[in-house]
């Protein structure tokens, strides 16, 4: 890993860095038509909503006011996300259904019939993401 | 074929290769025999054993029985073995290995607590005496594609390091289940199941138990297998190190290197 896991945290230059990467993938560009939300990730207390239209990544918000919607989001802390962007995951972090049954801390909040409804283009655009390293 | 099972008749379909010890592949939840492709064509295995895979009913080319538009599927710990034990008495498998993953590495340990006497042995690959957690209405909710939803929820289950194109492809399997199938599988595995006590009865100087579970599986960690194997004296334990859940289709190259031994000392069983 290129960055401690206590000084772990999300920063504007490293997802703009993951939307470059997400808004190339082909396969989400084969299946993301549908997907259209906006979710939250929540690392410690940084907070950082994403939005996406039919499969591309158009906005990231940085604590973003309360008027600033989303359906759904990832919270856990710093300890946790590192694990999940490590390099080379661990057992139990490798993949973001494997921490929702057996990490504690690692929590899907509000609505999660939209995030499971947008499963198939979640779960890659969050693979996506991990591929891409803290710098 | 048809056979009877609970007192109707069900068709179920099966494939098999080589000739030797019976061998009866077991897949796991809501997907269907293609899990044992790569088995059914490795001579290293067709020229010891006679290896049957078979669809459950509801599953892959089996069909559901009569009726099956009238009840909710949901898998029973009971009707598990009675669909195993009336397959297996069809073909007249004279002193099987009956290999099972996930559920079907569950319910293997059943089938030897219950039939210890008339198996040379039992694989459980992912195998775990008692898996609560994998249930949610999700996966079978008339708001979501279930067979996406399914196939997303299980492909995690796969290691990081197995080949993409085989982890996909148990995806593929896994997005075909028919509408309610692997929630009502997930039902038997997580709800219905807890052999923690049965598992003790298995006598291993008459069957043999091999258990072999990945180290990425987070469904059956190698922490449950642990405890059944503590459960069951003389039984053969192997984490295989970069594995996933499904190891026959995820990283077949690399799970025949952990399962050829336990399939020859069996064959070697009077």
């Amino acid at each position: 890993m290129s960055q401690e896991t206590s000084t772990f945290a999300f920063t504007v230059p490293w997802l703009n860095r993951m939307q470059q990467r997400i808004n190339a993938d082909p396969e989400m560009e084969a299946i993301g038509d549908w997907f259209t939300t906006a979710f939250s990730l929540t690392c410690g207390e940084g907070r950082y909503i994403l939005r996406f239209e039919r499969g591309k990544l158009v906005e990231i918000t940085q604590s973003p006011r309360l008027d600033v919607r989303c359906a759904f989001g990832f919270r856990a802390s710093p300890e946790i996300w590192a694990k999940f962007f490590a390099k080379e995951p661990e057992p139990l972090y490798h993949d973001f259904f494997a921490m929702l049954m057996r990490v504690p801390g690692f929590v899907l909040e509000g609505d999660t019939l939209v995030a499971m409804q947008n499963a198939r283009a979640l779960h890659r655009a969050m693979n996506v993401m991990r591929t891409v390293q803290p710098s | 074929m048809s056979i009877e099972i609970e007192g109707s008749s069900h068709r179920v379909f099966f494939e098999e290769a080589g000739s030797g010890v019976p061998l009866l592949c077991l897949h796991t939840a809501g997907a269907d025999s293609r899990q044992y492709r790569h088995l059914l064509n490795d001579p290293a295995i067709t020229n010891l054993y006679r290896v049957i895979a078979f669809d459950m009913p509801y599953h892959g080319r089996s069909n559901p029985p009569d009726g099956w538009w009238l009840r909710k599927y949901r898998l029973t710990t009971a009707c598990y073995v009675s669909t195993i034990r009336a397959f297996w008495q069809a073909l007249d498998l004279v002193r099987p290995v009956v290999m099972g993953c996930s559920m079907g590495g569950a319910i293997v340990l059943k089938i030897a607590a219950d039939y210890q006497s008339e198996l040379r042995g039992v694989i459980g690959l992912e195998s775990s005496a008692y898996a609560p957690g994998r249930y949610n209405e999700y996966l079978h909710h008339p708001a979501i594609h279930g067979g996406e939803l399914v196939a997303s929820y299980t492909y995690g289950l796969c290691a990081p390091t197995s080949p993409e194109a085989s982890a996909r492809e148990n995806w593929w399997y896994y997005s075909q289940s028919g509408p309610g199938v692997y929630a009502g599988d997930v039902h038997y595995y997580s709800i219905d199941w807890d052999g923690r006590d049965e598992v003790k009865r298995i006598d291993t100087s008459r069957c043999k138990v091999s258990l072999l579970t990945g180290s990425y599986d987070y469904s059956c960690t190698p922490d449950m297998t642990r405890e059944v194997a503590k459960s069951i004296p003389g039984s053969k334990l192997v984490i295989m190190e970069g594995m996933g859940h499904f190891p026959m289709i995820e990283n077949y190259p690399v799970f025949r290197k952990f399962l050829l031994p336990e399939l020859e000392a069996m064959a070697r069983m009077p």
